[in-house]
C-alpha cells in the first residue's frame, strides 16, 4: 500500500490542475503543489482545514446528504462533470474555477478528489465572446434582410428575426435544419466541392454577387429572391451568411416595366411610319422595323449612326433642334413628349443610295437617360404623287378652262363676221326682193332673216357670256347703291314701258367689279319687270348681312314665279322656260348673272311659287367701308 | 366704177377693205346714199398706200376726198396704213374714218391716237349699217368744210 501511496502522491503532485482532497465532513485530507500555489496557501495551513476556506460556496453543499439522497448518491451525480465555481485565494481574492470530482474508496470513508483548474483565461475569452456575439447578433438582427448563417453540410446554424418573418418560421424550428427548407434549389448547392474546386473555392465564386432564386415559407408559398452570400470562418469550421432580400416587389416592377416596355416596342413596332429615336446631337440611337424597311439598313447599322445618314439635309434643323428643345421644355409643364416640330419635309436616302420624300414630326422625350428626341418619319411618296397628278390636273383645268373662255370668245367674235354677212345679205334680199319673186321665196327668205338675227343674238350673248371672265376687271370696293342706280338708268326704256315700280332698301358697299355688278342687277331686274304677266311690275332689292361677312342682296318681284324643278335649270346658259312668242331672249340673262357672282366668290339662288313671285339672292364680300 | 354725181363732181372715196361681201355691202349703202360717190377698193394696206402714192397700177388714181379704212387688214393693216397717212403732209388732210367690226377700247383709243377723224363700228344688221354709212355721207361728204386739193397744204 505505502508504496502505491507513494506513486498516487507523485501523481497527484505532477497534475497541472490543483488537487484537493475532501473527507465525508468537508475537510481537506490532501493538497498538491498546484493547490498551494493556486490558492496561496502552505500546505500544512490546508490540511484540517474546512474546504470552504478555498471553494466557499458549492463544493461543499454538493456533497452533502439531503433528506432525498445519501452523500454518496449526491456526489455521483457531480461526478464527471465540470463545475463552474469560484475560488478565494488566501489573499482573499477570488478566481473562477473549474472543478471535476471523483470519489476514493479509503479507510475513513468515500474521500472526494476535486481537481481544480482556474479558468480566469478562459472564462475572460467567453466573456469576450459573448461580448462579440451579442455585438453581431446585434448587427445580425438590423440587418433589414433575412439573414442565415449555413454550415458546410447545408445546416442553419443562425438566423435573425427578418428570416423568421420572411419563411414564417419560429427561430427554433429552423436552427439544425437544411437550408433547402427555405431555399430549395441554387443555394445548398453553390456550396459543394466538385472535382474543379474546393468548398471554398465554390462559395469564393459567389460571394459578393447576387443570386436569384426562389424561396419557400412555411406555408409553402414561394417568392423571388436574391442572396449575397460571405464566408465566416469559425471553430465550426467555414460557415456561410446569406443575406436574402425578397425581391418580390422588384421583380414585379420588373415585370411591368418589361410588360410596358414591350407594349411600347409593340406600339413602335406595328407604327405604320418609321420612327427613330435620336439624342440631341442627331445620333440615332433606337428605330423601329418600318425604319429598317424604309431606309434598307439593318437596326446594328444604323444605331449609333447621325441622322444624317438616312435624311442628308437634316442638319438643316439638326442646329436649331436644341434651341427648339429648350424653348420647348420652357413652355413644357409636365407633358411628357412634346413636338417641336412637325410637317417638316425632307429628301430621305435609302442605303442604296435612291431619294423618297418624307414628312418628319419632331418630338422631344423626357427619359431616365435623358433627352432624346423621337423622329416620325412618313414616306410620302405617294402624297406628293397625288399633288403632283392634282396640280398637273388642276394646271390642265386652268388652261382648259382658260382655252375654253378664250375659245368661246374667239368663237363668238370670229362668228360674227359671216354671220353678219349672212344677216346682211338675206336682209338686203328681203329688202331688195320682197314680193317681186312668190310667196314661197318671201318665207324662204324671211326664215333665213330670222334665224340669223336669232344666231346674232345667241352670239352676242354667248360673247357677253364669255367676256365675264376674260375681260372682267379687278374687284374693288363699289357702291351696290350706285350700280344700282346705272342699272336702272339703263332699264329706263322697259320701266317706262311697263310702268314697273323699282323700290330699293340702302345698299352697302361691296367688293365688285363695278360694271359687272350693274350688269347682275340690270339682268334681275329687266327679268323681274319682263317675267310679269298682267299686272304693274314691283320689284324691291334689299341687302342683309351673313355670317361669313358678305351681303345678301335680294331681288324680290311679283311675277310669274318658277316652278321649283326649274330652279337649278335656269341658271344654265340658253335655259329657256317659254316660248319665244311668249317671251324673248336667249337664255343667258340667268346665266350670266350665276357666272358674275361665282367670279366675285359668292353664289345665287332663286326662291320662288308659281303665281306667287320670285326672289333671287346673290352673296357679295363686303366693301371696305362696312 | 365711174358714177355721175348728181349734178356735181364726182365725189372720190378711198375704202380700204379687205372682204368683199363688206366691200359690196358698204358700195351697195353708199350708192344709196349718194350717188356721185366714187367707190375706189384697196384690199390691203399695201394696197392703199400705192393708191395714194399713185404707184403700180394707180398712177392715175385721184386724191380721195375720204378714206374708209378697215383695221384688220392683210400685210399691211390699217393701223399702219393710218399711221401712214398720218404721217404724210399731203396725205394727213384727208378725213380718215376708222369702219371696222372692233368694238375693242384699245382698238378705238389706239385710233384716235393715230389721228383717225372718227371710229366708227360695223353694226349686225343692215339697216342700222345702212343708216351708219348715210349719216357718213351726210356729214364728211355734205357738211364738213375740208381744203381744197392743195397737195402738202398744212391745217
Amino acid at each position: 500500500m505505502p508504496t502505491i501511496e507513494t506513486r498516487y502522491l507523485a501523481l497527484l503532485e505532477a497534475a497541472p490542475d490543483a488537487m484537493v482532497l475532501v473527507n465525508p465532513d468537508g475537510k481537506i485530507v490532501l493538497v498538491n503543489h498546484q493547490a498551494e500555489k493556486q490558492f496561496g496557501y502552505r500546505r500544512e495551513h490546508l490540511l484540517g482545514q474546512r474546504v470552504t476556506l478555498i471553494i466557499p460556496q458549492g463544493f461543499d453543499e454538493r456533497l452533502v446528504a439531503d433528506g432525498t439522497r445519501t452523500a454518496a448518491e449526491a456526489l455521483a451525480q457531480q461526478i464527471g462533470m465540470g463545475i463552474e465555481l469560484s475560488g478565494r485565494r488566501s489573499d482573499a481574492s477570488t478566481f473562477p474555477i473549474e472543478i471535476m470530482l471523483s470519489p476514493v474508496q479509503s479507510a475513513e470513508g468515500i474521500l472526494v478528489t476535486a481537481a481544480i483548474r482556474d479558468i480566469t483565461a478562459r472564462k475572460e475569452a467567453e466573456k469576450h465572446l459573448a461580448q462579440m456575439e451579442a455585438r453581431y447578433r446585434g448587427l445580425l438582427e438590423a440587418a433589414p434582410d433575412a439573414m442565415v448563417v449555413v454550415n458546410q453540410g447545408g445546416q442553419i446554424v443562425l438566423l435573425n428575426v427578418q428570416a423568421e418573418k420572411q419563411f414564417g418560421y419560429q427561430r427554433d424550428e429552423l436552427l439544425g435544419q437544411a437550408v433547402t427548407t427555405l431555399i430549395p434549389t441554387g443555394f445548398a448547392e453553390r456550396l459543394r466541392a466538385d472535382g474543379t474546386r474546393t468548398a471554398a473555392e465554390a462559395l469564393a465564386q459567389q460571394i459578393g454577387t447576387g443570386i436569384e432564386l426562389c424561396a419557400r415559407r412555411k406555408d409553402g408559398s414561394e417568392f423571388p429572391i436574391e442572396i449575397m452570400l460571405s464566408p465566416l470562418q469559425s471553430d465550426e469550421g467555414m460557415l456561410v451568411t446569406a443575406a436574402i432580400r425578397n425581391i418580390t416587389e422588384r421583380k414585379e416592377a420588373e415585370r411591368h416595366l418589361a410588360q410596358m416596355e414591350s407594349r411600347y416596342r409593340g406600339l413602335l413596332e406595328a407604327a405604320p411610319d418609321a420612327m427613330l429615336l435620336m439624342n440631341t446631337d442627331g445620333v440615332i440611337v433606337l428605330m423601329n422595323l418600318q425604319a429598317e424597311k424604309q431606309f434598307g439598313y439593318r437596326k446594328d447599322e444604323l444605331s449609333g449612326q447621325p441622322l444624317r445618314t438616312i435624311i442628308p439635309e437634316v442638319w438643316t434643323i439638326i442646329a436649331d433642334v436644341k434651341q427648339r428643345i429648350a424653348g420647348a421644355l420652357r413652355s413644357a409643364g409636365n407633358s411628357r413628349a412634346q413636338e417641336i416640330g412637325a410637317g417638316l419635309e425632307f429628301t430621305g436616302q435609302r442605303k442604296n443610295g435612291s431619294e423618297l420624300p418624307i414628312e418628319v414630326t419632331l418630338s422631344i422625350l423626357q427619359t431616365t437617360e435623358g433627352l432624346l428626341v423621337t423622329v416620325a418619319i412618313r414616306d410620302i411618296t405617294q402624297r406628293k404623287k397625288a399633288e403632283a397628278r392634282l396640280l398637273q390636273t388642276v394646271q390642265e383645268l386652268n388652261r382648259s378652262n382658260e382655252e375654253l373662255g378664250q375659245f368661246a370668245y374667239i368663237a363668238s367674235h370670229d362668228l360674227q363676221e359671216p354671220l353678219r354677212m349672212v344677216a346682211s345679205y338675206t336682209q338686203l334680199l328681203s329688202k331688195r326682193y320682197k314680193g317681186k319673186l312668190d310667196a314661197d321665196a318671201d318665207e324662204f327668205i324671211a326664215f333665213a332673216v330670222d334665224g340669223a338675227n336669232r344666231m346674232q343674238l345667241l352670239i352676242q350673248d354667248l360673247l357677253a357670256y364669255s367676256r365675264i371672265g376674260t375681260k372682267g376687271e379687278d374687284l374693288l370696293d363699289t357702291s351696290a347703291e350706285k350700280a344700282l342706280d346705272s342699272a336702272l338708268i339703263n332699264l329706263g326704256g322697259a320701266i317706262e314701258h311697263s310702268g314697273a315700280q323699282v323700290t330699293h332698301d340702302p345698299l352697302p358697299r361691296v367688293f365688285a367689279d363695278e360694271r359687272q355688278l350693274i350688269q347682275l342687277f340690270q339682268n334681275l331686274i329687266g327679268n323681274a319687270i319682263k317675267y310679269q304677266g298682267s299686272t304693274v311690275p314691283h320689284v324691291h332689292v334689299s341687302s342683309a348681312r351673313n355670317t361669313e361677312k358678305q351681303w345678301v342682296f335680294s331681288v324680290r318681284d311679283d311675277g310669274i314665279g318658277i316652278e321649283p324643278k326649274y330652279f337649278e335649270k335656269i341658271f344654265g346658259m340658253f335655259q329657256r322656260l317659254h316660248k319665244r312668242e311668249e317671251f324673248a331672249g336667249t337664255g343667258i340673262g340667268l346665266a350670266i348673272c350665276k357666272k358674275i357672282v361665282e367670279r366675285h366668290g359668292g353664289n345665287i339662288c332663286v326662291e320662288s311659287q308659281l303665281g306667287h313671285g320670285s326672289t333671287f339672292r346673290f352673296a357679295l364680300a363686303e366693301g371696305n367701308a362696312n | 366704177m365711174t358714177v355721175v354725181g348728181l349734178g356735181g363732181a364726182p365725189i372720190d372715196v378711198l375704202l380700204v377693205e379687205d372682204s368683199p361681201g363688206d366691200v359690196r355691202l358698204t358700195q351697195e349703202a353708199l350708192h344709196e346714199a349718194n350717188r356721185a360717190i366714187h367707190l375706189h377698193v384697196a384690199f390691203d394696206g399695201v394696197e392703199a398706200m400705192a393708191f395714194l402714192a399713185r404707184e403700180g397700177a394707180h398712177t392715175a388714181a385721184p386724191r380721195p376726198d375720204l378714206i374708209l379704212l378697215d383695221l384688220n387688214l392683210p400685210r399691211m393693216d390699217g393701223r399702219e396704213v393710218l399711221a401712214k397717212i398720218k404721217a404724210s403732209d399731203s396725205l394727213k388732210t384727208i378725213p380718215t374714218i376708222i369702219l371696222t367690226t372692233s368694238e375693242a377700247e384699245a382698238d378705238i383709243v389706239k385710233s384716235y391716237q393715230l389721228q383717225a377723224n372718227c371710229f366708227l363700228s360695223k353694226p349686225v344688221q343692215l339697216d342700222a349699217f345702212e343708216s351708219r354709212v348715210k349719216s357718213i355721207n351726210e356729214f364728211w361728204l355734205m357738211k364738213v368744210k375740208l381744203p381744197n386739193h392743195a397737195e402738202g397744204r398744212r391745217i
